[in-house]
């Protein structure tokens, strides 16, 4: 997951040219990523084509629901992509993806445990992800608006803070109004406390000042002083704003924050395997590890790369010294057949 | 007879541009009154000032007796046709007639029989319901004037209403439009630029030219005895030169050309005078082929150049010296072609001294 | 012979292009459209079926009539403005401005916008309308409010008056065609036939610029119909319209039967406006004679 700002504009396939006429006589290879912007960041591409011979080129998507239309086109274009672990197991199911074979990835066994073994990238013994990057949904507010900092989601259904209340315009809206009623397996939500979510995101709808798509949004919400409270991804928009001037602090609600963590994946029949593998092993090594730290802001997957990359400081800062933390998270979980239904909720929530 | 209209003094302004300079005009009811000039002489400005649809930079407009200078079209007892005919096309012919009649406070009941009363004069009986797209350009025009005289008008203005029709059919519409004008007894004014169509229709006609009056009369005079060369140019065909004038045994003389002609014309004094402007109609003129002898007559030398044939006579080119005189010749059973020149041939022209008209030099009347 | 031959030929030729065009990105993508929509959402995708789950799933749940109900609202709205506005605007521009190059200034001030981008002129409208944007400092600064009001940005009100804008060069072009198009001998014999200059506009000049209206209407109407960017710049919680709702099925969902059926009902919906509307130009319309 990275930088979604305008949506509209970069998931029209904005297809970059990380490397241009320095393409070594030994090259082996093209890789097409279609990926989050910030994950092929020139830091980490430009030694890596160097070194391999293999040139990328990157298409950034928008969102998480662009990978799997883009696949179900078909067309044989993309040689690796980077979904997030909600929308992973469609693509598996689908047979979209390829089986990776962990003993060609170096650093595998340095990689979080949780993210090895998650549900979302294992299938019938079988390993179709390397993990990338991950962070929280957590929650913010502008510091001047409140004299006793929030600690529960339940401040966004506050009716003084009318009009300056935003939701991400997602399935997520579901996940914290399904908390909020108490319903912790939210993702595993029955059909009545999926109805229950959905009433409570109707109380609240007076409240929306407006529901944000892009992290860009959220952050012009922010700084045009139409919104004092959201959720939003943790680490990025804050830091955004931070550049802006405006101080928003992060929390995680005592009802306790949504995981994200996102994972590169081969495309079935790529002719690039090669190359695909040497991206991998890069991706969470030291070099890819940073890049993503430092360009998006992020948590990331191998912290045995991260302590030798990271200074001490940003070690801390991006939880990566605290297994705690990244457990007490709610990872995302791919909603299988349910996904229709609360994808239907939450149109129902915003048709009322 | 009484006077209907009576403009005095009118004057109308385009920004820098002077459409109509200085017209003082009265007309009878009853008259069928056409203003004839070249475009851009401000004939049409003239009758869209009448009809209310230009407003005049200074000047009266009296329509019997009274003063219409500032009142909107709506509220003047004028009625226009168009050049275009503006038919509306959204509605059906009888819809168009009655168009006019359903502000004018007629009962409802009234509408119908009066639209078809004028649609049946001017025999459209049959297309009340038609659309006007449906049709000819004959019909349409029609449709235009019963649309017109359906609301009885003090005077009917025409906006060049044949310039849109075919020749034949101008022709016949001229009849038609003069029987029309007699049986409804109305006061016409009417545009043109063609001549012989202001001619064949008015009893009296206004020859304009930049934005003034340069000769009204009726059609005879203004053939006749056109009061100007512009005129005598601009209604029928003149030729025109100019010349001294002379006077020897007490007969007068003027110079065509190079060559002498002896002039014979109450206007003219005897007095020898500066260079004046002097014509002959055409068909005044008789061409006489030169058999090796000289004939008779008030002569000049020529060579022919061109005979254009125009059915009921013939026009013929002779070149006299450095200018180019016309001779018409009617072709009646007295022509003989055999007799006639041939182009290229020697000739003389015959003009009966009475009929040279002098003109004052620049037109003006 | 040979080269009338080759004459038909290469006329069918510059006649095909056109046509397997049409076939090639028309016809065929709503063909895919057409079959799609019998398919079956069945996890991870979605697999070929024929039945009509789909389109009864659309009558059946009451979001997508609700949200349908929003965008024609929406969209009627948008158009009625437009028209409003635009009318006037084209009127004045036929009668009113004599000089021409005054009047293609301010003709291409309405149609110049069209080719910028449709988002950026979005956009602008949120700097204008927000709670700090342009029309709160102004309503501020001169007394009007004692503290900017956040009820102009983030509402259907906000979508209208963005749409409108972006839309109404659509609704200014036929409306200026056609008024341009009537004589102006038109209104004149109107008036010389005893009408005002009011009975002469309503029953000449606005009968006979009908076929403009129309055209206009069914333009703003049908391109707003299926807008899904001012809910997503300026529209609020309530915001969503019908073509937001397609995408979250063929994305988000991953339901592109269900989409498919949606997409295609707004298809009938904007082929019956564009149908009922050539009928009523072909009523209005008469020939200059």
């Amino acid at each position: 997951m990275a930088n979604r700002n305008s949506r509209l504009v970069t998931s029209l396939s904005v297809v970059s040219l990380l490397m241009t006429g320095t393409a070594p006589a030994f090259a082996e290879g093209e890789l097409n990523i279609l990926t989050w912007e910030g994950y092929a960041d020139a830091s980490a591409i430009e030694p890596f084509e160097k070194e391999t011979g293999c040139k990328v080129n990157a298409t950034y998507v928008g969102s998480n629901d662009d990978f799997a239309p883009k696949l179900a086109a078909g067309g044989g274009v993309f040689d690796l992509i980077s979904p997030s672990i909600d929308s992973t197991a469609p693509l598996i199911e689908a047979g979209f993806v390829e089986p990776i074979d962990t003993s060609k990835i170096a650093e595998w066994d340095n990689i979080y445990e949780k993210f090895r073994n998650s549900g979302g990238i294992n299938k019938d013994g079988e390993v179709y992800g390397v993990p990338y990057a991950w962070g929280a949904i957590a929650f913010m507010y502008l510091k001047d608006k409140f004299e006793t900092p929030p600690t529960s989601i339940a401040e966004l259904w506050n009716p003084d803070l009318e009009g300056k209340v935003s939701l991400w315009d997602d399935k997520s809206a579901l996940y914290v109004a399904a908390r909020l009623n108490g319903d912790t397996d939210i993702y595993n939500l029955t059909d009545e406390q999926l109805d229950a979510a959905k009433k409570k995101l109707a109380e609240q709808r007076p409240l929306i000042r407006k529901y944000w798509s892009t992290a860009g949004e959220l952050v012009d919400l922010y700084a045009a002083g139409e919104v004092w409270i959201s959720n939003t991804w943790a680490g990025y928009q804050s830091s955004l704003l931070a550049d802006k001037g405006i101080e928003v602090v992060e929390f995680i609600p005592e009802e306790n924050a949504e995981g994200w963590m996102d994972s590169f994946m081969i495309v079935k029949g790529t002719p690039n395997e090669d190359c695909a593998y040497k991206f991998l092993n890069m991706a969470v090594s030291e070099s890819g590890q940073c890049a993503v730290a430092n360009v998006n802001g992020y948590s990331v997957a191998n912290p045995v790369a991260a302590k030798n990359c990271m200074t001490p400081e940003q070690f801390v800062a991006l939880h990566q010294d605290d297994p705690d933390y990244l457990d007490s998270l709610l990872l995302w979980e791919n909603l299988g057949e349910r996904l229709g239904d609360y994808t239907n909720a939450w149109n129902a929530v915003k048709a009322e | 007879m009484s006077e209907v209209i009576r403009i005095e003094n009118l004057r109308k302004e385009f920004g820098d541009v002077i459409g109509v300079a200085d017209v003082s005009l009265s007309i009878e009811r009853g008259e069928y009154v056409t203003l004839l000039g070249p475009s851009g002489c401000g004939k049409s400005t003239l009758l869209r000032m009448i009809g209310g649809f230009e407003a005049p930079t200074s000047g009266t407009i009296w329509l019997d007796g009274e003063d219409v200078t500032d009142l909107p079209p709506n509220q003047r007892a004028v009625n226009m046709v168009f050049q275009d005919y503006a038919l509306f096309p959204h509605m059906t012919v009888g819809q168009n007639v009655g168009y006019g009649l359903r502000v004018s406070g007629t009962p409802r009941a009234e509408i119908k029989p009066r639209v078809a009363e004028t649609l049946s004069l001017v025999g459209l009986t049959d297309k009340a319901d038609t659309s006007p797209a449906e049709l000819s350009g004959g019909q349409r025009q029609r449709v235009a004037l019963a649309r017109a005289i359906v609301r009885h008008p003090k005077v009917l203005l025409l906006d060049e209403p044949l310039s849109a029709l075919d020749a034949n059919l101008r022709e016949q519409m001229q009849v038609e439009l003069r029987n029309l004008h007699n049986k409804v007894g109305l006061t016409f004014i009417m545009v043109t630029h063609d001549q012989s169509e202001a001619l064949v229709m008015s009893d009296r006609v206004v020859v304009m030219r930049d934005g003034r009056v340069s000769q009204t009369g009726d059609p005879v005079s203004l053939y006749d005895a056109p009061a100007n060369s512009y005129v005598a140019d601009f209604i029928g065909a003149t030729n025109l030169f100019a010349s001294p004038v002379k006077a020897s045994n007490g007969k007068i003389f003027v110079s065509c050309f190079g060559q002498e002609l002896e002039i014979d014309h109450p206007a003219v004094d005897g007095v020898p005078a500066a260079e004046r402007l002097f014509g002959f109609r055409p068909e005044k003129a008789r061409l006489v082929r030169a058999n090796g002898s000289v004939p008779q007559g008030n002569l000049l030398k020529g060579r022919l150049e061109n005979v254009l044939y125009h059915g009921a006579m013939i026009r013929s080119v002779v070149v006299v010296g450095e200018g180019r005189i016309l001779v018409d010749t009617l072709l009646d059973d007295t022509f003989d072609p055999a007799r006639h020149a041939g182009t290229g041939d020697e000739v003389f022209v015959d003009i009966d001294p009475h009929k040279i008209m002098p003109f004052a030099r620049d037109g003006a009347s | 012979m040979r080269l009338a031959t080759r004459n038909r030929l290469s006329s069918g030729g510059v006649l095909s292009l056109p046509l397997v065009w049409t076939f090639l990105f028309l016809f065929i993508p709503y063909a895919i459209l057409f079959i799609y929509s019998f398919w079956e959402k069945k996890f991870p995708t979605f697999v070929p079926a024929f039945q009509f789950g789909n389109y009864l799933e659309l009558m059946v749940d009451p979001q997508y009539v609700r949200v349908l109900l929003r965008t024609i609202k929406i969209a009627g709205l948008v158009s009625l403005l437009s028209l409003l506005l635009a009318y006037p605007y084209a009127y004045f521009l036929v009668h009113k401005v004599k000089r021409p190059g005054v009047k293609l200034v301010l003709y291409m001030a309405v149609v110049l916008p069209l080719w910028v981008s449709y988002l950026l002129r979005a956009y602008t409208w949120k700097t204008i309308l927000g709670t700090q944007g342009i029309l709160n400092s102004f309503l501020v600064s001169t007394g009007i409010l004692s503290e900017p009001s956040s009820v102009f940005l983030y509402n259907q009100t906000a979508m209208v008056v963005t749409l409108t804008y972006v839309f109404i060069p659509f609704m200014v072009m036929p409306i200026y065609a056609a008024l341009e198009k009537i004589p102006g001998s038109l209104t004149e014999a109107s008036r010389d036939l005893g009408m005002s200059a009011i009975q002469t506009f309503v029953r000449v000049t606005l009968p006979l610029s009908m076929p403009g209206v129309i055209a206009g209407f069914t333009m703003t109407f049908c391109l707003s119909f299926g807008d899904f960017i001012a809910p997503f710049l300026v529209g609020g919680p309530d915001g969503m319209m019908i073509a937001n709702v397609i995408a979250t099925q063929f994305g988000a969902a991953l339901n592109w039967p269900l989409g498919s059926a949606l997409a295609l009902v707004m298809l009938v919906i904007v082929l019956t406006i564009i149908t009922l509307s050539d009928r009523l130009q072909g009523v209005g319309r008469g020939k200059y004679a």
